[in-house]
This record gives structure tokens, sequence and C-alpha cells, in this order.
């Protein structure tokens, strides 16, 4: 790992002198982040990075997951990795009055009281105590005539299988999609459509950040040591950065304006949707005039560490939903998601349900929101049902997305991967199946292909960003301005090729979200079974005959 | 309806008022002559289309409505008898559209249709009034149709003939020995072309005639 101690030297200079003037400076409510934005040096791109320690399945990427899981036990002192404790949301019936509500809270838990209801809600916040069982209570509260949904703030987590390690080089999943026949037909690339990434925050400006980092233990009990205050460089990914490319950015896990990618999943997931294209300069994007709506949703392991007042649950991913429906944006990006029971089909109010976000889904539909959601990348893992994919398959205007893999040849192979010798499966090993995949796009696989099988786009060069994965002797703080072209695999790199597609569409002048999915579904590459099926739903999708349309008699 | 249509309606409909007052004994008649065993007589035609496939045309060029311009030449026999050969043609530029649940689309990427009917068709002529003369008749065509938008390939592109049928029925009106004006309503029906692909598949629209009010300048006995 290299190191810029001169940088790191003349940041910690400027942030001295700025102490007491800050620029535009946000201090999260009680919480030690100081984010001073726009200040700071430019980023550094380091080009390809030629590292596959962040492999599938690799220690790096184990480990990352469980020290996640690790903090947020530690945060909360209780291992309820599911959910977070302390709190249920409720959506009382609208004839109910305060007192009422009040009652019957009372019958569920004799802790629970009512918080003042969060902004972008229709539901209300109930607080209960921490050591109580919040499914139980949430169980007792929707029984109740007067309660139309409750359930717990069941955890979201980003849907990446990430990997670290160009255009012609290395992005055969745009081609794939018959990418560049489509932006023939729309050379704008979306220039007049929104679209949010509910995410882990975007890499969108440059800011110095101050923060104290405390001790904490890894998954394996492994005491890490505190590295007091410290002043961490921050800056925009070198291709994302366009004038008025970012619109009403907004954080919710750390309640402020400024949702800054501290994970690199969200960053990633923007360059698929819009990187900077044909300058001459790293990889291409799908809809690469888009403009981009950051909505942090979701928490990483350094947003756990700088002490973040919330972390990526139902309630904030709902209110997310809701902020980027209601701040004009037209498709909505949401590669996270979570396992849950199967029969939210036919009882979305059931234990493990997501009917919190499911009326924030409809809600963003009906405001002409298209959403598209990743349908999950658990499938050697049991295959379990992903509770907000599935929530897609029964609203027209939203859809899941399940991952192909290098295999798939697209419109002009005539591949149609239908598990014989002759026409081999291009399902992505890691890609849920099941009744609700509604589309497919690539998502990429290391197996068969090692690095040429991945998604690459700009995101932070995690030999900087991920100190928490070395030994606790070579652990420090991390900085967020050093970039590389990293290489992803995982649903969450499959969705944002159909919210790419999907942004040129309504810029094509297809307007209602559920036009968009059907013309989505209706030119995709029929894969596997004839017709829809369970593993690449309705197939992968095509880019230039969505756009196209239809003539009159073909 | 175009403007030029608009203006031939408008002349029938004057001459069609005239008529009546006019209607006399045919010996006492200018206009009266005695027609020939056989007359050959051609003519240049313009009409007015109203598709049967009105949402696919919507869809494409926001109009249900489209003019053809042609002309035939018409067999007409003593006994009332014809037999009509009309050759026409339109052609439209719209734009290539998307169809779901019942709303179009436009994706402003440029569509042009040409369509060019060949119609045979006999009938017979109602030889009541020197200066009216009514007809029907029924007949075959063969529809030759072209469909091209940008950013296609040729195999994209369409290029067909079908047959078609057709009835109509008018009036003839006769201007002088030898000019006559015709206004008619043929009726097409045009199988085999739309239905099954592009928006007509999407909006179960089969048939590529509909109802024309046609008009004809004819020069002949």
């Amino acid at each position: 790992m290299r190191a810029y101690p001169a940088r790191v030297a003349v940041l910690a200079f400027v942030a001295a002198l700025t102490a007491s003037w800050i620029v535009r400076g946000q201090t999260a409510a009680n919480h030690s982040l100081v984010v001073l934005e726009n200040l700071g040096l430019p980023a550094i791109d380091e080009g390809v990075l030629q590292d596959d320690s962040h492999a599938p399945n690799t220690a790096e990427a184990i480990r990352r997951r469980a020290l996640g899981a690790a903090l947020a036990a530690q945060r909360t002192g209780h291992q309820t990795a599911r959910y977070a404790p302390g709190r249920v949301i409720v959506k009382f019936r609208d004839a109910v009055s305060t007192t009422g509500r009040l009652t019957v809270l009372s019958t569920a838990s004799r802790t629970a009281s009512l918080r003042t209801r969060p902004s972008y809600a229709d539901f209300d916040i109930v607080s209960i105590d921490p050591g109580e069982d919040a499914e139980a209570v949430a169980r007792t509260l929707r029984a109740r005539p007067d309660v139309e949904y409750a359930q717990p703030a069941y955890r979201m987590h980003t849907q990446l299988k990430p990997n670290d390690p160009l255009y012609a080089e290395l992005q055969w999943n745009l081609p794939l999609i018959d990418l560049e026949s489509a932006w023939d037909i729309q050379t704008q690339a979306g220039s007049a459509v929104t679209v949010a990434i509910l995410d882990s925050g975007v890499a969108y400006q440059n800011a110095t950040i101050t923060t104290t980092i405390p001790a904490f233990h890894d998954e394996d009990g492994r005491p890490y040591p505190a590295l007091g205050q410290v002043t961490i460089p921050y800056a925009a990914a070198t291709q994302l950065v366009s004038p008025g490319r970012f619109v009403a950015p907004h954080d919710f896990i750390w309640d402020t304006t400024t949702p800054l990618d501290f994970d690199g999943h969200g960053t990633h997931i923007s360059g698929t949707v819009g990187q900077l294209t044909n300058d001459n300069i790293g990889t291409a994007g799908v809809a690469f005039n888009v403009k981009l709506m950051p909505v942090k949703v979701i928490g990483g392991v350094w947003d756990d560490l700088f002490g973040s007042p919330n972390q990526g649950t139902d309630d904030l991913v709902a209110r997310g939903i809701r902020y980027a429906a209601d701040n004009g944006a037209q498709v909505i990006n949401m590669s996270i998601g979570r396992t849950g029971p199967a029969n939210c089909t036919t009882n979305s109010n059931a234990d493990g349900c997501a009917p919190a976000v499911e009326a924030a889904i409809r809600y963003a539909v009906s405001k002409g929101s298209f959403v598209v959601i990743a349908a999950g990348n658990s499938f050697e893992d049991g295959n379990p049902t992903e509770v907000v994919a599935e929530i897609a398959a029964r609203v027209p205007g939203a859809v899941s997305v399940a991952a192909v893999d290098r295999r798939a040849t697209g419109q002009t192979g005539g591949h149609r991967c239908l598990g014989t010798a002759a026409q081999p499966d291009c399902h992505a090993y890691y890609s849920n199946t099941g009744s609700w995949v509604e589309l497919s796009a690539p998502g990429g696989s290391e197996r068969g292909f090692g690095r040429d099988g991945f998604v690459w786009q700009q995101a932070f060069n995690f030999n900087f960003t991920d100190t928490f994965l070395l030994p606790p002797s070579q652990y420090r703080a991390p900085r967020f301005d050093v970039f590389a072209y990293i290489g992803a695999i995982g649903t969450s790199m499959a969705a944002p090729h159909v919210s790419g597609v999907a942004a040129m569409l309504i810029q094509q002048g297809i307007t209602s979200p559920a036009a968009v999915e059907a013309a989505l579904e209706k030119f995709a590459v029929d894969l596997g079974d004839s017709g829809r099926d369970n593993t690449y739903g309705f197939g992968l999708i095509d880019a230039r005959n969505a756009l196209r349309g239809l003539g009159l008699a073909r | 309806m175009t403007p030029n249509a608009r203006t031939l309606v408008l002349v029938f409909a004057a001459l069609a008022l005239v008529a009546p007052a006019s209607a006399q004994d045919p010996l006492e008649d200018p206009l009266y002559d005695d027609p020939p065993a056989i007359s050959l007589r051609p003519f240049f035609l313009a009409s007015g289309q109203n598709f049967t496939a009105k949402e696919t045309f919507k869809a494409a060029f926001g109009r249900t409505v489209e003019p053809f311009w042609g002309g035939g030449a018409q067999v007409a026999f003593r006994n009332g008898l014809f037999v009509d050969v009309t050759v026409s043609r339109f052609k439209a530029s719209g734009e290539r559209a998307f169809r779901f649940e019942g709303q179009n689309f436009g994706l402003g990427i440029p569509l042009t249709v040409t369509e060019t009917p060949v119609e045979a068709s006999g009938g017979y002529r109602f030889h009541s009034s020197p200066r009216l003369v009514p007809y029907v008749g029924a007949g075959i065509g063969s529809y030759s149709y072209e469909e091209a938008s940008d950013f296609s390939n040729d195999d994209e592109n369409i290029k067909t003939r079908h047959t078609g049928y057709l009835v109509t029925g008018g009036a003839e009106f006769r201007l002088g020995r030898w000019l006559g004006l015709t206004a008619d309503v043929q009726y097409t029906r045009v199988p085999g072309i739309l239905g099954d692909g592009g928006i007509s598949k999407e909006a179960d629209e089969h048939d590529l005639g509909g109802l024309a009010a046609r008009f004809r300048a004819i020069v002949g006995r």
C-alpha cells in the first residue's frame, strides 16, 4: 500500500487553518463527524487496480461483511444482526387519534413510546427497550385493527460481490446490452433524467473530514487501537463529476445533506449508471449524461467506526425512496436488499416482510419514479427470498434484476443460455432465482473468466480505504481521495445497467414507470426457458431495441 | 382531413345541392349525351382514408386519416357496367413508438410508411340523371407496403405486398360532355400486413384498410 504523506500533511494544515472558519461545514447532529465541504485536494486516479484480493468469498470479502456485523453488535450491545434493536416501524390507520395510538402501543410493550415522525415517512417509529423482541412487538401491533402494518427496522445490505481489478479492454458488459447502438439513437444519454442512487453515498465532492475513531474488536475479538482524532482527505470521483450533475443529495445515515460514500459501493454503482464517457479516460457508463441524486441509506464499516447515528434499515430505506421520489428522481436504483420469508406476496405484513419499504416503492411509482432493485446474491447460500426485490414483482413500475455472466451473448449472439452443452447456462452463480426475478443484466462472475468477468467502474482504491482488513499493527485511518478502476460482481452491478437504460427510455419518451418496465421486458433477449422464467426473468435487457421501440408492423 | 380534400368536399356538396334543381328531362339537358357502347375514361384521384388500424396510426402519426394521390382508368359500358383500375399512393412520416395499456409513447425516431395500392374493381352506374350518376362497385387490390425507420438494419425495414378487398359507392357529377367529378366512399380490407408485429400487434389491429372518401376528376363520356 502506498502512502501520500505530503498530501496528508497539506490537508492537515489546511484543516487546522480552517478549524474556526468552516466553509460549509456540516456536523452530523450530536456526532463526531465534521465534513468541510469543497475543501480538499483533487482525487488521485491510480488507473486499473490490478489486485484481486477482494474476490467474492475471499477472506477479505468475508471479513468485511463479518466486521460490519460485529461493529453493529458492538455499537448496540445486541446481537440482533437482522434488525436494529430498540424500535419498530408502525403505520397506524388514518382515523386513529394520537391518544388511540398511545393506547395501542401500551398493549404491545410497556416501554413503547412514539417518536416524532421522521421526514419522508408515512409511518411512525416506536421506541422500545433495546432488549425487547422487536419482531414480537411488531406482531402484537399488527394484530390490532387500528394498525395497517408494523415491522422491525430490518437491516438492509448492499448486493455487492466486491472485487478489485476501460471500455474496449474491460467493459464486456456494455456491448452485451447493445449500448453502442443505443447511444447512436440517443446521443444525449439521459441528460434530462435524474437517477437516485439509494446506496452507501457517492464520492461526489471534495471534502476534509475530521472525526474521532474509537478502538474496536473485530469479528474474531482482536482489538484494534483507537486512532483518536484524525483528518481524512476526501475527493470526488474524477469520472463522475461534471457541472450540475448532482442534485438534491441527502444522507439518512448521518442526517445531513452530504451523503459521502465511505464504502465505495455507491460510487461504483453510480459509475455504471453514469460514468463520464467518451472523454478518453477510464471506463464508460450506461446513461453517461444523467443527473445523479445520491441518497445515502446504507452505511459501511467506516460509517460504523465514525459513529453514524443510523444504520441501513427498512425505515431509512423507505424514507430514502420517498425522498428521492419527492425530489424528482425519475429512476431509483436500489442495489440493496435483504432476505426474508417467502410468504410476503400473500401477506406483506408477515414476520420479516417489508411493508414500509413496499409502501414507499408504491408511493415512488405513483409519483412517476421507476424503481430498480437488485435480485440478491445468495443463490449458493440456499437461495432465500429477497424481500425487497420480491416487492418489485408485484408493483408495475418496479423491477428486480438478476445477474448474467460473460457467457451471455446478447441480441446478436443468439445464445439463449439454455443450459445445454451447445448453449451453456449464463446465470451468474450467485444471482438469486425466484418468481420475483423480472429482468437480467450483466452482473459478472470471476468463475471461468477471472478478472475479465468483472464489472469495472471507478471507485475508491480499496487499499487506502479498507485498512480495517489489515492486522491491528498496520491498521490506520482511511483516505478517500485515491481512486482506481475496480472490478466488482453482483446483482448490485446488474441493477444499475437497468437504471441507466431506464433513464434513456424515459428521455426517449416513455414516461410512465409501468410502461418503462413493460418496454424493458418486451425487448429483453429471452434467455433460458421460453418466456419469463425464475432465473433470467424476461431475459437480458437490450438497450438498443428498447429505445427503438416499435414501428407499425415490426 | 387535409385542406385539399376539404375543398373538394365543398365543391361536391355544392354540386349535389345544385343537381336536383337541374333534374329535368334528360333529353332536354344540354349535358345529356347518349353514351357510347364502350368508353375509356382516365381519371385523377385524391382521397383521404381513415384507417381501420386507428390506434396503430395514432401512435406513429398522431392521426388516423392519411391522404392518397393517384390515378387510373375506367372502362364504362353503355349498359351501366364499368371496370376501374386505380393506382394510388400514400407516404407519411411519423415516429416509432411504444404502446402500453392503451397509452402510446412516441419515441422520436423517424419512421416513414409508403403504401401503394393497385386496385381493380367493377360495378354498375345508374344513369338516372344526365348530371348525377350514382354507382356502386367492388373489387380486389394488391397493396404494397413499405416501412423504414432510422437506426434500422435492412432486415428490420419492411417491403411487402398483400391482397385486399374493396367495396365502393358514390356518384359522378357531370360537369360537361367530357368531364366529370366523382365522389365516393370506399371501404378496403387489407389483411396480412399489420398485426404480426410492431404497434399493430400490441393494439391487436390486423387491417391496413379503412374507409376512404375519394374524389376523382374523370375525363371521357
